[in-house]
């Protein structure tokens, strides 16, 4: 019965989190493959909040300590700091966590930011910033 | 087999729920709320009547402040704004479904990866291009005795609407926002529209929705109290349409927040986002 309940919320999640989210417009489902999710963790090289999306840049570093930088888009810089964005939180050396999609172009280290969560803190941000501000009322 | 049948049917269910709780608890708290408040929860203030729309020197409505549909893209307070309908209701009938013959064999021969504002072209319409017809949440009116100024964050774009009785202008090139003047009927501010260029999509989001340089658009706004701001419109295209299109009605509240941002696009400022956007037809 315990496997069952965790087979209910695996299946749940991994349903849950596949589509496009309902507010990520066009060019992303244009850019990006819905059907394959990517996660990483790493530390942030850079976060760029330019028009029309934003960037995190992230440095990944594999278990023979072989450094790849990811690239993943958010939304945009407008959205993100009316729904809570603080610059200067996430930015160069912040260890995080990014779940997203990948770029159509497997060739490319580029995804479609989903999550961003701090290891420092746990806290956790969208693709638009953490829904805190005064645009996420 | 039964049991997991059973495990794949709750899954579906988790599934469903964690995907749209939000929306069901954004829509049921905008219902409790009072219109013009972007807040969910109703506050003793919230029940208060509103506060009447403020006018300008001449007596006119004031239609100035940043409008929006109740919060932000991606965030849980966003709003239909009345273009979509109630949930579950009917499809009003739409700019596309007016099409002529000749419309609807030109549609079939497009899909959503020729949508213009992929390539940074903005759509021909969209309220201050913060309504669902369009991209942006965003937008700000400055009335001025002469000038209603309207400002779109998205594509960081604008039109100047002359309020003095003047025609429109015949001696300046077509533009994706056309060419607007504006007169008062009333409380009403009736802005008419012409002088489209014809590379615009009238909807953003890959909605096929091309339209010819015959487009014609009438909007009429409305500051109903001092957080709401109602537009109807007209859309008139006899190159590609059948008849008028009457636009549904669009209810937008007052953001809490006095000055909008910047939200120019560009495919081409980063070489990341063009190699992401190499599958997009050219």
């Amino acid at each position: 019965m315990k496997r069952s309940v965790y087979a209910v919320l695996l299946c749940g999640m991994l349903l849950a989190g596949v589509g496009v989210p309902a507010w990520a417009h066009h060019s992303f489902a244009a850019a990006y493959d819905m059907t394959k999710p990517v996660t990483v963790e790493g530390v942030i090289d850079q976060v760029r909040l330019t028009n029309p999306h934003s960037w995190f840049v992230v440095d990944v570093k594999d278990s023979g300590g072989k450094v790849t930088q990811w690239k993943f888009e958010a939304g945009t810089p407008s959205g993100m700091l009316r729904n809570g964005f603080k610059p200067n939180v996430i930015k160069h050396g912040t260890e995080v966590t990014i779940s997203g999609f990948h770029a159509k172009d497997p060739t490319l280290n580029v995804g479609m930011l989903r999550e961003l969560t701090t290891k420092a803190d746990g806290k956790k941000y969208g693709m638009f910033g953490p829904q805190e501000g005064p645009g996420a009322q | 087999m039964k049991r997991a049948l059973i495990v794949l049917m709750a899954a579906g269910a988790v599934a469903l729920l964690v995907r749209f709780a939000p929306d069901a608890v954004s829509l049921a708290a905008g219902q409790a709320g009072q219109r013009g408040a972007p807040n969910a929860a109703p506050t003793p203030a919230a029940t208060a009547p509103p506060e009447p729309a403020p006018r300008m020197a001449d007596g006119k409505p004031d239609l100035s402040g940043v409008w929006w549909n109740g919060g932000d893209v991606g965030s849980r307070g966003l709003r239909g704004g009345g273009a979509r309908g109630a949930r579950g209701a009917p499809a009003p009938p739409s700019f596309t479904s007016l099409y002529n013959a000749a419309a609807l064999e030109k549609a079939k021969t497009l899909n959503d990866s020729h949508d213009p504002t992929l390539r940074c072209i903005p759509t021909a319409f969209g309220t201050l291009n913060v309504s669902l017809y369009s991209v942006g949440a965003v937008g700000q009116i400055i009335s001025t005795p002469k000038f209603v100024v309207m400002l779109q964050e998205t594509y960081h774009g604008y039109q100047l609407i002359p309020t003095d009785g003047r025609k429109h202008r015949e001696d300046i090139p077509p533009a994706f926002r056309g060419d607007s003047v504006g007169r008062w009927e009333g409380d009403t501010f009736v802005v008419d529209t012409t002088n489209f260029t014809d590379d615009t999509w009238m909807f953003a989001e890959g909605r096929v929705s091309f339209h010819s340089d015959a487009l014609h658009i009438v909007e009429r706004y409305r500051r109903v109290d001092k957080n709401t701001l109602e537009i109807e419109a007209t859309v008139e295209d006899p190159k590609v349409l059948t008849g008028p299109w009457t636009v549904p009605k669009q209810t937008l509240v007052l953001a809490p927040f006095d000055q909008i941002m910047a939200l120019n696009c560009s495919t081409e400022s980063d070489s990341v986002m063009q190699g992401a956007f190499k599958s997009i037809a050219k």
